[in-house]
């Protein structure tokens, strides 16, 4: 029996009922299985059975959400009702609107009948190699959940999609201790789909290990210059997804405070930059395959070689500023690989940092980024120092993806994204 | 508000096992109104019931999306049946049972009340259309309603019992701004606080001198500087001052964080701030007062207290479950809280607080030749090690004991038992903040408070 597919077609009853004409919905079902080690030991085990229900009404060019997640008749009918009364208290906007006919698909992703007694086995497995071949390290927290999921969106242009997927999912988050003294927090996670290699391989875990153990004892850095950094695929990750919040989404776009609004076709970083969306990349586990907005999903790149391709925008913002929507809602990252290994990379920067962390304030509108450096290291004369502690880094985010000194051939794959190290130049270090 | 059918199923409750079963409701609205536009405009509830049970160390924990009697029986079962699954995959066997700290029933401590979006939505936009009309030069506003609240009916094994709620809601209005170089700045500010839609926004006019405020505030920073990088003697707001007792002092000093190396384990007892510097974590009453956000009670079914943690600089306690207080010999304050029906409780602050002092705002500026005050914060984090840092949205020079030019977007950092040492005035009356989410796994609401300190810090710049 195929229950959420049932709870659909009652949930199109009630809303032909209630004559709502133009709508959009998502029924979920999911089941999460977690296992927690706390201090490297097993300590609890998570079951989690949720819903979700969501819908959008449109009415008179006015619109209205409502979600919860009782799949009850008697819930979806208040759904209804939530969504039908949001949707008339609305101003009206004719910008509001969902994606024209898509067809019907079913989407069937990951592994949807999991091995727990294996999955144990490999969290087990890394805790025991972690103990043996990185004796300094502690593992506060070791997670892995198996999710699955099982959905189905419609909408009233004709479009549905039905989704089964599952997926594992592994964190951990350690600290190294020598002498009273500690490393501080790090972390590492992967998603996969199978369980066929070890955790310790997979992702970046092994390496966030080892620059931990390197990181017990470090120094702070006396005044201020202006060097380059070499962001690992971690810190990279971060960088990027502030470069798309601040000049590529939907409320820049739309209030017009972008510093890219109109820069569509320009080069706008340097061109050895190239970042796409690849919800079908075989190393991204379970991507997207329906936007918010009821779209298929599509591979999109953002930025080719340095030149805007498109903003990230939904089909709201698109109608708002005669924009073109970006069919991508997910964050399936990918970017390309450079020519040059890391270690040539190090060997080519007079001073700077690795840095594999920023914990700042978020920047503003304008770029600015101000903040530490956290599991970072110094490089001087080509070669790593020592691990930093109290560095603060700032700059502006636009002027340094101009100034990319390099891009790694090296990619760490997680499976929520494909990125390389890339090195900028133009960041002002600054030390205690 | 949830019907409580649930004091029967104790019965079900496995005879040598901790059991604590959950019923919870989270209920959410959002509005968000970017220059005039909808952008936002949405209901949610989400419910369903939890048990978590605990044996020999080990805890199951399990969930489902609905509040029956059926349900309480699934969850139970499913919770009891994950201790043994654990059980069979590790032999370390942790405390067997923590102790209780009494038994009873905490009252229900207030209703709860929903508005209609329509309400919802005329007071946003009658809020969006003052601004742009008093503010015409406005680049862009935003205007952005968010309400969350949980209804929570606990039973324990051996603890306490209750149904509580706690609802907040906030419009968070945002104003930018261009400098005259053409790039943007913006501020923001939370106006709200603890309570329901009319608690909070049956009067918008009490609010207008905080938007002239915010106003003056991004009219200042546009004209704004970078701040020099660098250690530097500042002056922290109560905003500064409570961001700075949650994220540089608090997480520290939260049990399972010291079991896993944090910097306040080799420092209990220790001098580890100037003798100016008391820390408590409120659970619900502030001078009398209601604290911004009142727990009355946990999800371990432990009544809530003030947990004291530094006490004239001398580092006094951690905030505990009822296992790590075991654990360190301590008493079990309230502390572990599980944001949705799904979480399960994990050791989280409540309302932390650095208590006032002696001097006045006026006197700690007035007391430095060359620094900055430092007013309003975007966001934090810290480290095992006590190395922080909070986003800095809203500052000004300091020259000569005078407010000067003020600050661009910056950031602050230093390490959390060096720099409160440095601290050297404190003022004499503390400002809250509950807006704020923590992150630890879960998301959890929290309050935040501090008095204006004198201290000396790192700060980012050019």
């Amino acid at each position: 029996m195929n229950e959420i597919r049932e709870i659909a077609d009652l949930f199109d009853n009630i809303l032909k009922e209630k004559r709502i004409e133009k709508y959009t919905y998502t029924l979920v079902k999911s089941e999460k299985q977690e296992i927690n080690a706390e201090n490297g030991e097993f300590k609890l085990m998570r079951t989690v059975f949720n819903n979700y229900a969501s819908i959008k009404v449109f009415k008179d060019n006015k619109m209205g959400s409502a979600s919860g997640n009782d799949l009850s008749k008697e819930a979806l009918e208040r759904l209804a009702e939530d969504g039908l009364g949001a949707a008339q208290s609305s101003p009206e906007d004719p910008c509001h609107d969902i994606a024209p006919d898509q067809g019907k698909e079913v989407f069937n992703q990951g592994i949807y009948e999991p091995d727990m007694d294996k999955f144990i086995e490999r969290i087990q497995e890394c805790l025991d190699t972690i103990k043996k071949e990185f004796p300094s390290v502690l593992v506060m927290l070791a997670m892995g959940s198996y999710d699955r999921n099982h959905w189905i969106s419609r909408n009233t242009n004709g479009t549905e999609f039905e989704d089964f997927s599952g997926q594992y999912n592994f964190v951990i988050q350690f600290s190294a201790s020598d002498n009273g003294e500690n490393s501080g927090i790090n972390g590492a996670g992967v998603s996969v789909d199978n369980l066929d290699k070890p955790f310790m391989e997979l992702g970046g875990i092994r390496k966030s290990l080892e620059n931990t153990v390197k990181s017990v004892h470090p120094k702070s850095l006396e005044g201020k210059f202006e060097g380059t950094v070499i962001f690992t695929p971690d810190a990279a990750q971060q960088f990027l997804s502030m470069l798309m919040g601040n000049y590529m989404s939907d409320s820049v776009i739309i209030d017009g405070t972008s510093l890219w609004l109109d820069k569509v076709g320009q080069q706008v970083v340097s061109d050895k930059l190239t970042v796409s969306k690849k919800p079908f990349d075989e190393r991204i586990v379970c991507g997207e395959r329906g936007t918010q907005d009821g779209f298929r999903s599509e591979e999109v790149t953002l930025i080719d070689k340095g030149v805007l391709k498109t903003h990230g925008i939904g089909l709201y913002a698109a109608n708002k500023t005669g924009r073109r929507v970006t069919k991508n809602t997910g964050w399936d990252l990918v970017v390309e690989s450079g020519d040059k290994s890391v270690s040539e990379i190090i060997k080519s920067v007079d001073k700077g940092l690795i840095m594999s962390s920023f914990s700042g304030g978020e920047p503003g509108t304008n770029g600015e980024f101000s903040g530490v450096a956290k599991n970072s290291f110094l490089v001087e004369n080509g070669e790593i120092k020592y691990a930093v502690s109290e560095t603060m880094v700032n700059g502006n985010l636009g002027e340094i993806f101009k100034n990319i000194r390099a891009v790694s051939k090296e990619q760490v794959c997680d499976g929520n994204s494909v990125i390389p190290y890339i090195a900028v130049d133009g960041v002002v270090i600054s030390g205690k | 508000m949830l019907t409580d059918i649930f004091e029967k199923e104790k019965a079900l409750f496995e005879d040598g096992a901790q059991t604590v079963l959950r019923a919870q409701e989270n209920r959410n609205r959002a509005v968000r109104i970017l220059k005039g536009n909808i952008t936002a405009n949405s209901r949610n509830e989400s419910r369903g019931i939890s048990a978590r049970v605990g044996k020999n160390g080990l805890f199951g924990f399990a969930s489902i999306a609905e509040c029956s009697e059926e349900a309480a029986k699934k969850v139970l079962k499913a919770a009891s049946d994950n201790v043994k699954l654990m059980a069979r995959h590790t032999k370390n066997a942790g405390i067997v049972l923590p102790p209780s700290y009494g038994t009873g029933t905490v009252p229900l401590n207030r209703k709860l009340v929903d508005a209609e979006q329509k309400r919802i939505i005329d007071v946003c936009r009658q809020l969006d259309d003052y601004i742009a009309k008093k503010y015409p030069d406005l680049e862009s506003r935003m205007v952005a309603y968010t309400e969350d609240s949980q209804d929570r009916i606990v039973y324990s094994s051996d603890a306490y019992d209750g149904h509580l709620l706690t609802p907040r809601c906030y419009i968070y209005v945002t104003m930018s701004l261009k400098t005259k170089e053409g790039t943007p700045v913006e501020l923001f500010k939370a106006l709200g606080g603890f309570g329901c839609f009319e608690d909070n926004f049956s009067d918008l006019e009490q609010y207008y001198p905080e938007l002239e405020t915010l106003y003056k505030r991004v009219k200042d920073k546009a004209e704004g500087i970078y701040a020099e990088a660098g250690y530097k003697t500042v002056v922290l707001g109560g905003m500064m001052g409570g961001m700075l007792a949650h994220e540089a002092v608090g997480h520290t000093v939260e049990a399972d964080l010291v079991m896993g190396g944090s910097v306040a384990g080799p420092n209990l007892g220790k001098k580890v701030a100037s003798d100016l510097v008391n820390l408590t974590d409120f659970a619900h009453t502030y001078k009398g007062e209601l604290a911004p956000l009142p727990v009355y009670l946990d999800d371990e079914g432990i009544k809530a207290e003030d947990a004291v943690l530094i006490k004239d600089g001398i580092l006094t306690g951690y905030m505990n479950s009822r296992e790590t207080a075991e654990k360190f010999g301590m008493k079990p304050a309230g502390n572990a809280r599980g944001w949705a029906f799904s979480d399960e409780p994990l050791i989280r602050m409540r309302n932390t607080c650095i208590l006032p002092g002696t001097s006045t705002v006026e006197e700690l500026i007035e007391s430095v030749d060359d620094g900055y005050y430092l007013i309003e914060s975007g966001n934090g984090q810290a480290d095992l090690t006590g190395e922080f840092m909070f986003g800095v949205t809203c500052g000004y020079e300091i020259k000569n004991g005078k407010l000067g030019r003020a600050l661009l977007d910056t950031t602050v950092s230093g390490v959390a038992f060096e720099m409160l040492k440095t601290v050297d005035m404190v003022s004499n009356e503390v400002e809250w903040s509950s807006s704020g989410f923590c992150g630890k796994k879960q998301r959890m609401a929290v309050g935040m408070g501090g008095p204006h300190m004198r201290c000396k810090i790192m700060i980012g710049g050019r």
